[in-house]
């Protein structure tokens, strides 16, 4: 098995992109899910960038696809060889769900590919149960994002509970007066795939209104401002895991004192 | 006829062939043996351990703490005008919840005079003749309730909440979606769900994580103790909290005028808390808490709740011990019973382990990123340790209520939802439901179908299942997640996950 399926990696072409590891992808296309099965969650998503006629693998987006719509697919190219899933891997990556693309679903057998079987790591929350270690100080003037997917004010599964979870524990301990959470949209429009893709640009108003009721909620009666803008720029922040288009939907949670 | 009886599946034959005497005798707890049936204002009193027979063996209730005195205890007593009491559709002999066979019955017992069938919500609609037993039929062939919501959607405290949906009604077999001052022009929905067994409740009530990972929002906060709420309360989760619930019951099952005063709250919430409930032997089986296994309500009364499985003590290892017995207890079992036994251990396995593909399931496939679709197994759902509902918030829509994953049934009533704003991710612009679910809470498209995921324990007492008794039996559950996600299980498969079910 080990040996086919690396006599089938030496088979497939290597993609032009690929040889540069790290290199940033972006493009729209319809998901394919592979039926791997090597148990829970061990499925593999796919997705070709027609540009290139490259196919990726892009299981380890944290926010996976919905076989029924397109995606918008931002990753980085790494040396992964293609054993998983039968491409070569994007990672870090995202893929952002566009509801008003509908695609054909597809799935592709497992064709010998064992998927990735599935490991609590990376970004989760610890049960109520487990008391959270008490960060240390000086506490000063501190800004924390959250991050999201396109087009969407969803609190992204282990991910974003992650960094708010994080975020409200610090909260906790410094005692902030007040704090001033910022919607940001991406809604400056850009071509990709030939398609010209845009936030609306009350997604960074709906974004700040979402983590603000989640902060009321976790933080009671603590004093909240809610801001909004549009055009949001990249920033080089390590949790957006140097994908641009991601730091660019965020909220950003600032405590003041 | 339809219901359980009429058409048993084949491995139950022999025992509900016996069933008809079994259900209405008791099994003798102290000297001579009360009645099986709870009658509003009897004022008996509710001791620490209660056993009941049932198809697959018997249930056990047991009440933490000491004997409550149910003479004037407003669980017990009738509060409203209709002479029910919470206790009338909550029966310990049917796990806390009350089984179709059970309002059958009733109804032979009293002609159809006892209070359990008042034509508030006992009968398909008040409107209809209520001396006709026809005129209760959803109640007796399917057990199910009518439950009237608010329409426009109403919060908790009575605040307005706008729809992105419109609602017509597609079919109504009942009047009561259309008749003068019924439907939706007339400011209600009437749909119709099966009593939520009120057992095991700290489980129910438990907050593993601060988040509602479904919605995309931090836990709502109880307005009453300003604590983080579990979700896990009804079908559509309207209520909160034990105290709502309970003002929510009072007023329309009860019919009930006033408020519950404070202590009658404290007094209800009290007696919910300290029942636990499970099987506690099997008629195949034996006990169930035997050679190593943790079957029966002891465990759960006895174990921390809100325990995610995956990394706690995983779901349904009650019987894990049965897994591998010791040759020394194989013999000493009959080849019935350690059949039986490994049954249920590989079915809780089956449960666990076998996985299939989770398709169009909102709550699941979306807008939560798992991916449409998703391999998981049963336990994926029903996670919690002891329990099976879910630690989060359980809504989720498994199809149940909606096509054209439900069975058409003409019975029900069937409305056409009109998603106003974005469709819905997997049925569209219009979405046929018999019950909207979480929907009719919270007002949103996207949450039409889900119906929050309820205890698992007690099953063998409290058929027919899912919210709207589309299960008639536990055989018919696994049958529906066969088909609708294509599991492809064997004949053992299926089997051994009924027989597991039987034991919960
Ligand atoms: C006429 C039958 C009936 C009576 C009487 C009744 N209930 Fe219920 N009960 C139901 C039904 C049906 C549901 C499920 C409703 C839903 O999901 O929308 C339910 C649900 C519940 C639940 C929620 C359990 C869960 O797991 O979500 C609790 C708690 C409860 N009832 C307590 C009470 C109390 C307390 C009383 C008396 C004040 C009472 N009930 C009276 C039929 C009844
Ligand atoms: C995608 C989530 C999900 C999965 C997977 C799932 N369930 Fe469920 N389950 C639910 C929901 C939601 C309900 C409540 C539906 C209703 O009542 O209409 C439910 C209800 C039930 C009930 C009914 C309990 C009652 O009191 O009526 C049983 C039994 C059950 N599930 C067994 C299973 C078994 C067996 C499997 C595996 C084959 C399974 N479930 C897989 C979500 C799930």
């Amino acid at each position: 098995m080990r040996k086919l399926l690396a006599l089938l990696a030496c088979a497939l072409p290597v993609p032009a992109a690929a040889a540069e590891t790290g290199a940033l992808v972006r493009y729209v296309a319809c998901p394919i899910y592979r039926d791997a099965d090597s148990g829970k969650k061990s499925g593999c998503w796919l997705a070709d960038d027609a540009a290139t006629g490259q196919r990726w693998d892009v299981s380890l987006s944290p926010y996976k696809p919905d076989w029924n719509y397109g995606v918008l697919v931002e990753g980085r190219t790494t040396a992964a060889p293609p054993d998983a899933c039968g491409a070569p891997v994007l990672e870090p990556v995202r893929t952002s769900r566009l509801y008003d693309m509908p695609c054909t679903r597809h799935m592709l057998p497992a064709e010998g590919y064992p998927g990735r079987r599935y490991k609590l790591q990376g970004r989760y929350i610890d049960p109520l149960s487990v008391a959270r270690p008490v960060p240390p100080g000086p506490y000063a003037e501190r800004a924390f994002p959250i991050y999201f997917e396109f087009g969407n004010d969803f609190l992204v599964y282990q991910y974003d509970d992650y960094l708010l979870d994080r975020a409200v524990t610090w909260i906790r301990a410094a005692k902030p007066k007040r704090l001033v959470v910022t919607g940001f949209a991406a809604s400056r429009p850009e071509t990709i795939s030939g398609q010209v893709i845009a936030e609306p640009t009350e997604l960074a108003r709906k974004r700040a209104q979402t983590i603000a009721e989640s902060l009321r909620r976790l933080l009671p009666g603590i004093a909240i401002e809610t801001r909004w803008e549009e055009s949001a720029p990249p920033a080089d922040e390590p949790d957006a895991d140097g994908i641009p288009g991601q730091s660019q939907r965020r909220v950003e949670i600032r405590a003041l004192f | 006829m339809r219901g359980p009886r009429s058409n048993p599946a084949p491995h139950l034959g022999p025992v509900l062939a016996g069933l008809a005497t079994v259900a209405l005798a008791t099994v003798a707890v102290g000297k001579g043996p009360p009645p099986r049936w709870w009658a509003p204002g009897e004022g008996r009193v509710f001791p620490q351990q209660l056993d009941y027979a049932n198809a697959q063996g018997s249930l056990r209730v047991l009440l933490a703490g000491e004997p409550v005195a149910t003479k004037g205890h407003p669980f017990f007593e009738p509060l409203g005008s209709n002479g029910r009491a919470c206790v009338t559709c909550h029966q310990p002999a049917d796990a806390m919840s009350l089984s179709a066979e059970t309002a059958r019955a009733r109804w032979d017992a009293t002609g159809g005079k006892d209070p359990l069938f008042a034509a508030i919500d006992g009968s398909d609609c008040p409107s209809l003749p209520q001396a006709q037993r026809a005129s209760h039929a959803l109640l007796l062939n399917r057990g199910l309730f009518r439950i009237e919501r608010p329409w426009p959607p109403k919060a908790w405290n009575g605040a307005p909440v706008t729809p992105d949906f419109s609602i017509a009604v597609v079919r109504d077999p009942n009047g009561c979606n259309s008749a003068p001052g019924h439907g939706p022009a007339a400011g209600n929905i009437s749909v119709y769900r099966r009593p939520r067994p009120v057992a095991n409740m700290k489980y129910l009530l438990a907050v593993g994580f601060p988040f509602d990972p479904k919605q995309g929002y931090a836990l709502p906060l109880d307005p009453d103790d300003g604590r983080m709420q579990s979700g896990n309360l009804m079908a559509d989760n309207r209520a909160g909290n034990l105290r709502l619930q309970m003002d929510d019951a009072g007023t329309t099952h009860l019919e009930f005028r006033k408020r519950l005063t404070p202590a009658q709250v404290t007094r209800i919430t009290d007696f919910e808390k300290r029942v636990f409930t499970a099987q506690q032997s099997s008629r195949q089986g034996g006990a169930l808490d035997d050679m190593g296994a943790k079957g029966g309500p002891a465990h759960l009364r006895d174990s921390e709740p809100g325990a995610l499985g995956s990394i706690g003590e995983p779901v349904w290892s009650e019987y894990a011990a049965w897994d591998k017995l010791s040759p020394a207890d194989a013999a000493r079992l009959t080849p019935e019973q350690l059949a039986f036994r490994r049954s249920v251990a590989r079915g809780a396995r089956v449960f666990r382990d076998r996985t299939f593909l989770i398709t169009d399931t909102a709550g699941i496939n979306s807008r939560i990123g798992f991916g449409n679709p998703v391999r998981n197994s049963c336990v994926f759902c029903h996670n919690m340790s002891q329990m099976g509902n879910d630690v989060a918030p359980g809504q989720v829509d498994l199809g149940t209520t909606t096509m054209p994953f439900a069975d058409p049934w003409p019975d029900l009533p069937l409305f056409r939802i009109t998603c106003l704003k974005a469709p819905h991710p997997h049925y569209g612009r219009v979405i046929l439901t018999m019950d909207p679910g979480f929907a009719l809470t919270t007002g949103r498209c996207a949450d039409v179908g889900k119906i929050t995921l309820q205890s698992m324990r007690g099953l063998a007492a409290r058929a027919p299942y899912f919210s709207n008794g589309l299960a008639k039996d536990l055989r018919g559950v696994v049958d529906y997640y066969d088909r609708r996600y294509h599991i492809g299980y064997s004949e053992q498969d299926k089997q051994d996950l009924v027989n597991l079910m039987s034991v919960l």
